[in-house]
């Protein structure tokens, strides 16, 4: 049960990265239907940002707020600029677009910052990104297991954003006209909704999203590299497949489940499947989910019209 | 003023004529190549005809099928290890792993499509993603050590080394194994021969009645099975078929490398997959040449910036643009490119050169049966919209 108890705590901390990632990914496939492939890269940049911003001498208070900034504003100029006026031409092109931006933008993060990983440690100092709040390796015993007070800030974290996006979506006029962009587009551009501003700020708010979760999971690794957001992406889009690519909350849920299921099946089978082989489980759910029930857990089928 | 472009009869001698000397021009330059150039250009000929070979295979399935996948470096890794593996450990003839790796990448290709009945559009680039990031850990996955070598990877994976000379002439016209320049020219000529099978089944798949029906899935697929397209067997068949041709390229590698390691060879992960992806698109998705055509710029572009991190080698005309960069900046460049290409030419550089090519000779198809000339038809590529009537020539 201890052990258990563990995995549990361990998976759920890698678990909100996901579903941080995941909810963008849903985002703007509801408001867009495409699928950003550039959504690590583009939360990549963001937490390269963040940091540059925290070594100008800015407190992380300041600097992850104006680095969730220059998130929106990257993933609203990346809609307005290019998704808008290729995906009228055909949704292929969009992909190529997004592929090119994920190429890309990997490619400036290590052309600007170069292919080191940053921060790189100072003479007698321990190598840490920065963080909103330091926790240390502090932590709460439950039944047996220890449960990091960072895994919990994360899950803390996400859950607050959880809440917020839906009262966003449920209560204020833009999350309403958001879900009629989502529902219909043509009917919601009929009744005086500017679709063109939703979209552009949907595709911004998913990428600040982003960028909260690139900053989170830096902090986990305390540091960022080029690779850093690969993984997580994967298993992002595994856990956007499981929950639905049209649920909010689906994504929330498949999120936290994949971190479970990943430090479950790494931890107790540790040479069957270990660290190397977690992502093929990543794999093997998005097949199955995809076979079994292709619109996933929450998300509604689409009906094809001829 | 448009003028009006000189129409040629398909199968004319004029025709021919132009097939001709398009032929002379190829062969020519790779005998060329072959026999006069440096050996680093014969290298990057020889890299470029292997990503072509890569690309051609994507093309199949993108371009012509509308799959999308960014999972062909798991192919190509497929084959560079089946004949790694079948080099090795079991010492077969370097020149069988070439079929066997095509046997066993159309099997995997086969089945990793067969849920693509249900699974299209982004689940499918989902699926061949997680391929693509899954393979480099498979190989590496410690339970599979005693057969891909783990870590460490395979070792003497390549032909030997005193295998006999051909001679034409008293020249050793094909390379051999003994030299730096004469490997340089062996590995060339190989490049050379799987490029041309590669493009021979790209281009009998095409021009066939599986080709169509390709198209049509493409286009509207709801509309193809309404037609009587068998969608599932047609799919299975194509992404089999293509991940054969990407595991020529993975087995060519093998061979080459000598050994091969999970740790050094980028083109087996993501980054391969991606590198197919751009040059299909730079030379034209959807066009039997684009990949080709695509290879070589992509090639040279990316040779000629390679040492550009150190500021000092960037020519003086870019170098104030160019020289805040820490790496080298091709990888840049060919996203700008593909960006900028969706916007003005998503036909990519052949689809280019095909639009140039029509305005001062149109070649008009004879239809079976009828002796009256008709108006061409060349299958639009999968970015452009599809009611496109005018004519155009595909040599």
């Amino acid at each position: 049960m201890a052990r258990f108890l563990q995995y549990l705590f361990d998976g759920v901390g890698n678990g909100s990265v996901y579903a941080l990632l995941a909810l963008g990914l849903v985002i703007i496939y509801r408001g867009t239907g495409h699928l950003n492939f550039a959504h690590g890269e583009m939360a990549l940049l963001c937490t390269y940002v963040i940091l540059q911003i925290h070594q100008w001498g800015l407190p992380v208070g300041l600097a992850l707020p104006l680095g969730m900034v220059f998130g929106f504003g990257l993933g609203a100029v990346t809609e307005v600029a290019l998704v808008r006026p290729i995906g009228k031409k055909s949704p292929f092109a969009v992909f190529i677009v997004t592929i090119a931006l994920f190429t890309g933008l990997n490619w400036l993060c290590g052309a600007i910052w170069g292919s080191v990983a940053l921060p790189t440690a100072a003479p007698g100092k321990a190598v840490s990104y920065p963080k909103l709040w330091e926790v240390g390796d502090r932590f709460v015993r439950i039944g047996g297991a220890t449960w990091r007070y960072k895994y919990i800030t994360l899950l803390a974290v996400v859950l607050v954003l959880a809440v917020l996006l839906w009262l966003l979506f449920s209560y204020t006029r833009l999350g309403l006209a958001m879900r009629a962009v989502a529902s219909n587009a043509g009917s919601a551009e009929l009744v005086g909704i500017k679709t063109s501003r939703v979209l552009m700020i949907s595709w911004g708010l998913a990428v600040a999203i982003g960028a909260l979760g690139g900053f989170m999971i830096a902090g986990l690794v305390n540091q960022v590299n080029l690779t850093l957001m690969l993984t997580p992406f994967l298993y992002a889009s595994a856990a956007a497949t499981l929950g639905g690519f049209d649920s909010p909350g689906g994504a929330v849920f498949a999120g936290l489940f994949l971190g479970v299921v990943e430090s479950m099946v790494s931890q107790y089978q540790p040479t069957w499947v270990g660290n190397e082989m977690k992502q093929a489980v990543a794999l093997l759910i998005i097949l199955v989910v995809l076979l079994v029930r292709p619109s996933g857990l929450f998300g509604t089928s689409k009906v094809e019209r001829v | 003023m448009a003028v009006q472009p000189m129409q040629i009869r398909e199968g004319s001698p004029q025709h021919w004529v132009l097939r001709g000397l398009g032929t002379v021009l190829v062969v020519g330059g790779l005998l060329l190549v072959a026999t006069k150039a440096s050996d680093g250009f014969i290298s990057d000929v020889t890299q470029a005809l292997i990503l072509a070979v890569a690309a051609m295979s994507l093309n199949l399935v993108l371009g012509y099928t509308g799959m999308i996948s960014i999972g062909h470096s798991a192919f190509f890794g497929i084959g560079a290890y089946t004949s790694a593996i079948c080099v090795s450990r079991y010492h077969w003839n370097p020149w069988l792993t070439f079929v066997a790796g095509f046997v066993v990448a159309f099997v995997i290709g086969m089945v990793v499509s067969l849920p693509a009945l249900r699974i299209k559009g982004i689940y499918l680039a989902l699926v061949t993603l997680s391929l693509a990031l899954v393979f480099p850990a498979f190989i590496k996955w410690k339970r599979l050590e005693w057969f891909t070598g783990g870590t460490a990877g395979l070792q003497k994976t390549t032909f030997n080394p005193k295998m006999r000379r051909f001679e034409i002439l008293g020249h050793d016209f094909f390379g051999n194994l003994r030299s730096v320049g004469g490997k340089t020219v062996f590995y060339y000529w190989i490049a050379v021969v799987l490029a041309v099978v590669g493009y021979v089944i790209c281009r009998g798949i095409v021009k066939s009645r599986v080709g169509r029906s390709l198209v049509a899935i493409r286009d509207n697929e709801t509309a193809a099975a309404v037609m009587g397209v068998p969608l599932a067997r047609t799919r299975a068949l194509v992404f089999g078929v293509s991940a054969g041709v990407c595991s020529l390229g993975g087995a060519w590698t093998a061979l080459f490398l000598g050994n091969i390691r999970p740790a050094d060879t980028g083109v087996m992960a993501l980054e391969g997959a991606i590198t197919f992806l751009i040059i299909m698109v730079i030379g034209g998705a959807g066009h039997l040449w684009g990949p080709i055509v695509g290879a070589f710029a992509y090639v040279m572009v990316s040779s000629s910036m390679s040492d550009w991190d150190n500021d000092s080698k960037i020519p003086g005309l870019l170098r104030p643009f160019l020289a805040w960069s820490k790496v080298p900046p091709a990888t840049g460049v060919f996203a700008v490119a593909l960006v900028v290409l969706m916007f003005v030419a998503p036909f990519g550089l052949v689809g280019l050169w095909n639009r140039m090519a029509r305005r001062l000779v149109a070649i008009v198809p004879t239809p079976a049966g009828s002796a009256a000339p008709t108006v061409a038809e060349e299958l639009p590529g999968p970015f452009e919209p599809t009611d496109t009537t005018t004519p155009e020539g595909d040599e």
